[in-house]
């Protein structure tokens, strides 16, 4: 008896695509020798050998996770899993994680692999299955910036033009042009029966009726292109890529499967909605050559920014996306300084401290930052470099980065230093260890260096980081004074919270909640032998350098996951709906569920910080 | 005489050994039965499923549904069963070769239900019908294992509790609308993979099986096998 025969196995098969367009001697192939199996919440599941293979979820839930445990896709009854181990030996190391227990089948793989070859339609299902995947994987990869692929396997669908405008192959030229001229258009369709038999663009009437001189009068069908190349609705925009530049157009209809035609896209179209992609951002900043035109290329850059919120980016990936560009931009606004006032006396590096030194920028930060000069200035070569940190610190404005209003900046000749002032300004901050001094100064800890040579600044944070070891008063108070503020753990309770101002009874996480974190992986970080500037890596680091329980730092990255989650989709709201990115939410907008969350989420905080004073405050406070 | 002492008490040995092997080194042969009522004794087989696992899977290309001959067939199970006499007629197969066709995959392998006392009383009564060489094999009651499982974790189970659809529901196994034997079948073997996965998270020896909701049977015949 085959499979196929079993009632409930068939009855499933046939209601589920792709197999469900299968003929049932196909069906019947392809389930020749399938197993079924049962793996348990937890399971990773084996796709090696004779496992690598097709398989599909009968019911249960299970996660696709990256090599590095990014989450790529999240599959429930009727998906499938397995498809890259069987066509490439799963070159990205893709895992199954079993989420809840699952009933899988799992098929034989030459059945599989015949099927492919055998049936377009599946084949390409697969096909689909593995670019939304491999989209997907894009994303949990932290490093990877390609995210191009994300705006290319958007739907045609979705940026097409849908105001068609058509003429009848009777029609004569001038009719056509004298349409084209109204819509303000550079091609018509040119229809039969409603169905698409050609296409005439600007080009055309140029060179095939201009250009030979001939008469207004001739029909379309003498001029226009025949059997034109379309593209079917459903397809992406990568197919649409790929086509016009294979074959040299500008113009593509888009067509159902009977050639109606339903939308025309062009080369404009392409690149318009490519506009917001980081890594075509980047290139533009780079192309820039003055503020004016770096300062519309930027103005892309909050948009950019809502789509990446959109499109569920992880959190981090949005802050390293973020601060690629804000390093890029810094960059190119640094060249663009050089070039107006000469080169540099002598090498510089320019320095970013806070929220972009620790790629967790999101919405409307601040610009922190210094120079560090690799000599002491002569009072002329200090003039070039205030009038270059001007420049720079303004062109940073101008492009969106709002000026810092505590003025740390390299503008401010207090933090245009050499090595050795900044080595003494921290040892200032260790050694006074008052909380006083200390209390807008912690951002400075968190350093990057994003324009010259990075050893310079190693070399200061290690003189940093061994003075921090030697003044163990110094972690005590920064503890002290990070843990003043408290995690709003009542908050639910009673709506205490910011109880005056415009923002009374909202919750303000970025203050209330992921600084919080922030501070205390600083002290952390800054505790460890090993310097991170990152908060996840700093807790990591902290986990491993046993400074820290893990349960704890997995418990803090964790908060600080979902917190940044809440603030960057309340700042995308606010960002549409007023066009200010703030960070408050308000309480009534969340699910009860929602609520049992932040709440836990603030008692870890708590926690942490509890943990922080035993570990770093005992017996000096 | 001592030599056959010895045959058994290695045979007994090597069974013993085998067992302690993990669950999924054996094949197993899970069975349902559609029969004309609750005793054994009066009542008879209307048709028989299974399933076998192996490698620790269901495989489902071994999947068997096999209307008997010569089974009366009453109102109430053509009710349940939507099985009528012209499908007996058309489909039946000789008792005889079935049973030994049964015999055959049996061998070697561990018996699987969801209830022994009816399954394995009805096997036994079958094996009457006809002159059979003696079987004598493992077998676990998926019923059984679950008692013991939500006993030793001292749940409280409600009347109905261990029927097999309400045992699937404590694994999140689908609901099968279908009561045939094979389909009941292929559900008491998903059971026993659910169960086996739940198992004090490691995969246990067919003795821990056993033990905890299995036995061991011999089926013969009074008839002398020929």
């Amino acid at each position: 008896m085959a499979a196929i025969d079993i009632p409930e196995v068939l009855k499933f098969i046939d209601s589920t695509p792709p197999f469900s367009g299968l003929t049932s001697v196909q069906q019947k192939h392809l389930l020749g020798g399938v197993e079924l199996t049962y793996a348990r919440q937890g399971e990773k599941l084996n796709l090696e050998g004779s496992r690598a293979t097709l398989h599909l979820i009968r019911r249960g839930a299970c996660e696709i996770r990256s090599a590095k445990g990014g989450l790529v896709d999240k599959l429930a009854d009727g998906d499938c899993f397995g498809v890259s181990s069987v066509l490439e030996q799963n070159p990205d190391g893709l895992q199954v994680v079993v989420l809840e227990d699952s009933l899988i089948y799992r098929f034989q793989k030459d059945g599989f692999q015949e099927l492919l070859q055998e049936s377009e339609e599946f084949a390409l299902f697969f096909a689909h299955t593995r670019t939304s995947r491999l989209r997907k994987l894009s994303r949990a990869h932290a490093t990877d910036l390609a995210t191009p692929v994300l705006q290319l396997s958007t739907s045609i669908s979705q940026i097409m033009a849908r105001n068609l405008i058509t003429a009848s192959v009777t029609d004569t030229v001038q009719q056509a042009a004298s349409v084209m001229t109204d819509a303000r258009v550079s091609s018509i369709l040119v229809l039969e029966k409603d169905r698409l038999v050609g296409i005439v663009t600007d080009r055309d009437l140029r060179s095939r009726v201009l250009a030979v001189g001939a008469s207004a009068d001739i029909p379309l069908s003498d001029v226009m292109t025949h059997a034109p190349a379309s593209i079917d609705s459903r397809s992406l925009v990568m197919h649409a890529q790929t086509l016009m530049s294979e074959k040299n157009i500008h113009h593509l209809p888009v067509v159902e499967s009977d050639h109606t035609p339903v939308g025309m896209i062009t080369a404009a179209d392409l690149l318009r909605h490519q506009e917001l992609s980081p890594l075509l951002l980047i290139n533009q900043i780079n192309r820039q050559t003055d503020i004016t035109s770096l300062r519309e290329v930027c103005q892309q850059l909050n948009n950019l920014i809502v789509n990446l919120i959109l499109t569920d980016m992880k959190t981090t990936d949005i802050g390293s996306v973020i601060a690629a560009i804000s390093d890029s931009l810094t960059r190119r606004i640094i060249e663009l300084g050089i070039e107006r006032y000469g080169a540099a006396p002598f090498a510089f590096q320019f320095l970013v401290f806070g929220s972009q030194a620790r790629k967790d920028q999101s919405l409307g930060s601040d610009q922190d930052n210094g120079m560090m000069l690799s000599q002491e200035p002569t009072s002329e070569q200090a003039q070039y470099f205030a009038k270059l940190a001007q420049f720079i610190c303004d062109g940073l404005a101008q492009c969106g980065i709002r000026s810092c209003p505590g003025d740390i900046m390299a503008s401010n000749k207090k933090w245009r230093l050499t090595q050795d002032g900044w080595k003494q300004t921290f040892a200032n901050w260790v050694e006074a260890s008052s909380p006083s001094s200390l209390l807008n100064a912690s951002i400075f800890f968190d350093i990057r260096c994003v324009y010259g040579d990075e050893n310079g600044v190693t070399e200061l944070i290690q003189d940093m980081q061994s003075r921090v070891a030697k003044t163990s008063l110094f972690l005590a108070t920064l503890t002290r004074t990070a843990t003043a503020s408290k995690p709003p753990i009542g908050f639910f309770r009673n709506f205490l919270l910011e109880s005056s101002g415009e923002h009374k009874h909202q919750l303000d996480l970025k203050h209330q909640g992921l600084a919080l974190i922030n501070d205390l992986a600083r002290i952390y970080g800054l505790g460890c032998k090993r310097y991170h500037v990152a908060t996840k890596d700093r807790l990591e680091q902290a986990a491993r350098e046993k400074l820290m329980g893990l349960d704890i730092a997995r418990n803090l990255m964790d908060a600080w996951d979902e917190l940044n989650e809440l603030r960057l989709q309340a700042q995308r709201q606010h960002w549409q709906t007023t066009g200010e990115p703030s960070a408050y939410l308000d309480p009534s907008e969340l699910s009860s569920l929602e609520r049992k969350h932040l709440k836990s989420t603030f008692a870890i905080i708590a926690d942490g910080q509890s943990a922080a004073l035993q570990r770093f405050a005992r017996g000096y406070a | 005489m001592p030599k056959r002492i010895f045959q058994a008490i290695d045979s007994w040995r090597e069974r013993r050994e085998e067992q302690t092997k993990p669950w999924y080194e054996h094949s197993y042969f899970v069975l349902d039965m559609e029969t004309t009522g609750l005793d054994p004794k009066q009542h008879q087989v209307i048709s028989l499923g299974w399933v076998l696992i192996e490698n620790g899977a269901i495989q489902l290309d071994t999947a068997q549904h096999l209307l008997l001959d010569s089974a009366e067939i009453d109102d109430v199970s053509v009710g349940i069963h939507m099985i009528t006499d012209s499908d007996v007629m058309e489909q039946g197969r000789r008792h005889e070769s079935v049973l030994r066709y049964l015999r055959q995959i049996m061998k070697d392998k561990i018996l699987v239900v969801h209830y022994s006392p009816l399954e394995l009383g009805f096997l036994k009564s079958l094996w009457q019908t006809q002159p059979m060489p003696a079987l004598a094999f493992d077998w676990i009651d998926t019923m059984q294992v679950e008692m013991q499982r939500r006993s030793r974790a001292q749940e409280v189970i409600g009347d109905g509790g261990y029927r097999l659809p309400a045992c699937r529901e404590r694994y999140g196994l689908p609901d099968y609308p279908g009561h045939d034997a094979l389909t009941d079948a292929m559900a008491t073997a998903e059971l026993l993979l659910a169960q086996v996965a739940h198992f004090n998270d490691h995969a246990p020896s067919l003795q821990e099986l056993v033990r905890i909701g299995g036995g061991r049977a011999r089926l013969s015949s009074n008839n002398k096998a020929p």
